[in-house]
């Protein structure tokens, strides 16, 4: 799907978006030793340089979506954390829904103890722990930069005490973003961002609190995913005034080296993401869909286009990419031109059309059975 | 990885490096050196244009395999090749994602981005320079041959592993033509920084390097800043982390433990070379 192949294959010129910073460098030979920066020459062609190259024999279909009061070009948006501005020239963004920062806190933070991250089966486990520039230092170094992507800004928000959330809210003030994304779920924070997250009554307040400092701009809720009951919580924050809920963060988890004995990671715990997460998620966003009428963006384990599909099916309006990103930095743009191909493929102009069950010709896994019972999601039930 | 007592780390100098590509990049080679490595030689024209000394590449692990490891590779850059457009990898299979790639046949193709990271910084009034790799380390200094050899710069070179059949980079450093090259394993019992420190000694203290870069082992590069300190040389070292992004957003590879307010370098972003310094002495160079 990457290999666009049969696009006519411009230089390096043709692309507007791609040329800044790009840096070409010489063909004839490697840089000589002294600290001179290679001469600016024209990049030679390359997949990144025909992936960005416009294809006037692609078809586009309207694959806007409504999340409450925001209407969005595409479902397909970056999960927090797993994405900035540093991909700018490697990931085309135009088409993205939206752009996700990094969880904001108010005061600055370092993060957690090296060693942050590691590999899990079909997946992958992050003490990141959240490093923050404070809300100061976020408004005047990271938020320009992502405005600069020309998207809708969602502001993820965090809080090691339920009032920091309102403290940030307060600090953004009225600097330009489209939503905020309040993050309750963060499995590794220092002092129970868990706890937050699976106490429907704290996720209320903290929806309510930053809901009166966003000065009528939409207030997003990303749940934890490993809480009793994930619709409680859901019904929580939608009272309390959410428009959109993300479902889910990463699960809590741990990895012992086997080589020494010990946890893996410097903070001993980390959240759990990637293709091994997505069927878990999938079952929290059916579950919330059901539970509350307002929109539901899926996230957990999304790489590809069928990936968003089988979240859109279930019920979300929208789909977060996290892991997939590392690995493709222009896995959101192949996901987006995909759905793309695949309404072109089963003649249908309109992404709720191919969402249908049975609305993509090609598409064989469409469930028979429509998630349509009420949703109960206590531990003991359903998992047969 | 920690830098020797009294010694720290600091950003290295010089331009700061292009922006990265990335590219599905053919094969072309794809075979074992040695009795544990690859060398994996890939098409990414763009790539090899612009890579600078000691920078590297994020190596997808093909998703067709069932392991679906979802973090790519990072490797160093080893060799480039800017007349075919073509750059090389040399890999030691460890985990599950480099048992996949040393699968990868001829003509497959690879999503390789890069090139990543702050390279080496090269003085343009170094005549002497000394590169000491220890195992796959060597791999990220061998790019700095290329450019010294081009550049009229004596370069001394140590190549270091635990066995003969181990030793990276040692036909590309005669191949490049370097002045001298200093091959010591484990098995002989010539690896020690004792006996290595004695060697270089011997080498260079009549003609010492003004520049001396490291990669792959903490003992050399404790070797490394004493000779520095020996001759009024400059350090820098190539570091490593566990990486996701591979380009400074994910913040995955911070170099030490930080809880504190302000986040510790990026390997990825701000490295992985740094400068390596005494502490409390300012130098204007890496
Ligand atoms: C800047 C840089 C340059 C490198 N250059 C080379 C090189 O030229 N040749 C070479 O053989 N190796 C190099 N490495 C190390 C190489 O990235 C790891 O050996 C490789 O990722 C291991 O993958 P695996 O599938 O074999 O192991 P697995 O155990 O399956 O890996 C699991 C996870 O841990 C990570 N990981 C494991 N060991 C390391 C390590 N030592 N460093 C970083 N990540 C690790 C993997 O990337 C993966 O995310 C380099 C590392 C860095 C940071
Ligand atoms: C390295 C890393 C950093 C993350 N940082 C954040 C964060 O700052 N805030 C947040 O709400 N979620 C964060 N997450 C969770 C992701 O946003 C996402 O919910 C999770 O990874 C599941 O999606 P995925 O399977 O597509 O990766 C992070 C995940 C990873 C892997
Ligand atoms: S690997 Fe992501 S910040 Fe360095």
């Amino acid at each position: 799907m990457s290999g666009r192949t049969g696009s006519t294959s411009p230089t390096l010129t043709a692309g507007p978006r791609h040329g800044a910073g790009h840096v070409g460098g010489h063909l004839t030979g490697p840089a000589p030793a002294a600290g001179v920066g290679p001469p600016a020459r024209p990049t030679p062609e390359d997949a990144r340089a025909r992936f960005f190259a416009p294809d006037p024999a692609r078809v586009t279909a309207d694959l806007s979506v409504r999340l409450g009061s925001l209407l969005l070009d595409s479902p397909v948006m970056p999960a927090s954390g797993c994405f900035g501005p540093e991909l700018e020239g490697l990931l085309p963004m135009d088409r993205l829904g939206a752009v996700v920062t990094k969880t904001v806190f108010s005061a600055q933070r370092g993060g957690n103890a090296a060693h942050r991250l590691s590999e899990t089966g079909m997946g992958m486990i992050n003490s990141v722990g959240i490093p923050s520039p404070g809300v100061p230092g976020f408004l005047r170094d990271v938020l320009p930069r992502y405005h600069a992507t020309g998207r809708p800004v969602v502001v993820s928000v965090g809080g090691l005490r339920p009032e920091e959330y309102a403290e940030v809210a307060e600090e953004l003030g009225d600097a330009e973003y489209a939503a905020l994304e309040i993050n309750v779920s963060c499995p590794n924070l220092e002092h129970g961002g868990t706890e937050i997250g699976a106490d429907p009554e704290a996720v209320a307040r903290i929806t309510r609190e930053v809901r009166h400092r966003a000065g009528g701009r939409p207030v997003w809720v990303k749940l934890a995913p490993m809480v009793a009951s994930v619709t409680e919580v859901a019904r929580a924050a939608h009272r309390a005034g959410a428009e959109a809920l993300v479902v889910a963060n990463s699960y809590p988890g741990m990895v012992v080296d086997p080589g020494t004995g010990r946890p893996v990671l410097g903070n001993t715990v980390g959240g759990v993401s990637g293709p091994a997460v997505k069927p878990l998620s999938l079952r929290l966003a059916w579950l919330v869909a059901q539970a509350v009428p307002v929109p539901v963006i899926g996230c957990g384990g999304v790489s590809t286009a069928q990936d968003a599909l089988d979240y859109l099916r279930v019920g979300a309006a929208a789909v977060q990419v996290g892991t997939a990103t590392f690995a493709r930095p222009q896995a959101m743009a192949e996901i987006v031109r995909e759905l793309d191909d695949r309404c072109a493929g089963a003649g249908v102009a309109k992404l709720p059309e191919l969402v249908r069950p049975g609305g993509d010709h090609e598409d064989a896994t469409t469930p028979t059975r429509h998630p349509g019972r009420s949703a109960d999601d206590r531990p003991s039930r359903g998992n047969g | 990885m920690s830098v020797p007592n009294g010694w720290t780390l600091a950003p290295v100098g010089g331009p700061r490096p292009g922006s990265p590509t990335w590219d599905r990049a053919e094969v072309v080679e794809n075979a074992p050196v040695g009795d544990r490595h690859y060398r994996m030689r890939l098409a990414a024209p763009t790539i090899t244009a612009s890579a600078r000394p000691g920078q590297f590449v994020m190596v997808s692990v093909p998703e067709e395999t069932s392991v679906r490891a979802v973090l790519p590779r990072p490797m160093a850059i080893h060799r480039r090749h800017p007349t075919d457009g073509q750059v090389e990898i040399v890999y030691g299979v460890r985990g599950v994602g480099t048992q996949a790639l040393s699968q990868v046949p001829v003509g497959g193709a690879l999503q390789v981005v890069g090139p990543l990271g702050r390279g080496f910084d090269l003085a343009p009034e170094t005549r002497r320079l000394l590169l000491v790799g220890r195992g796959i380390g060597v791999c990220s200094l061998m790019t700095c041959a290329e450019d010294a050899v081009a550049a009229g710069v004596e370069v001394t070179a140590v190549v270091s592993a635990r066995t003969r059949d181990a030793l990276v980079g040692a036909s590309d450093y005669r191949e490049l033509g370097i002045s001298r090259l200093i091959e010591v394993t484990d098995e002989e019992g010539d690896s020690d920084p004792h006996t290595v420190g004695a060697l270089l000694r011997d080498a260079l203290d009549e003609a010492p390097a003004q520049q001396v870069l490291t990669c792959g082992s903490e003992r050399l590069t404790a070797l490394c800043a004493r000779l520095a300190d020996r001759w009024a040389a400059t350090l820098q070292v190539s570091l490593e982390a566990h990486m996701a992004c591979g380009l400074g957003y994910c913040h995955g590879c911070a170099t030490a433990a930080t809880t504190a307010a302000s986040e510790s370098a990026l390997i990825c972003a701000d490295g992985p070379v740094f400068a390596v310094r005494r502490e409390g002495r300012v130098s204007a160079r890496g």
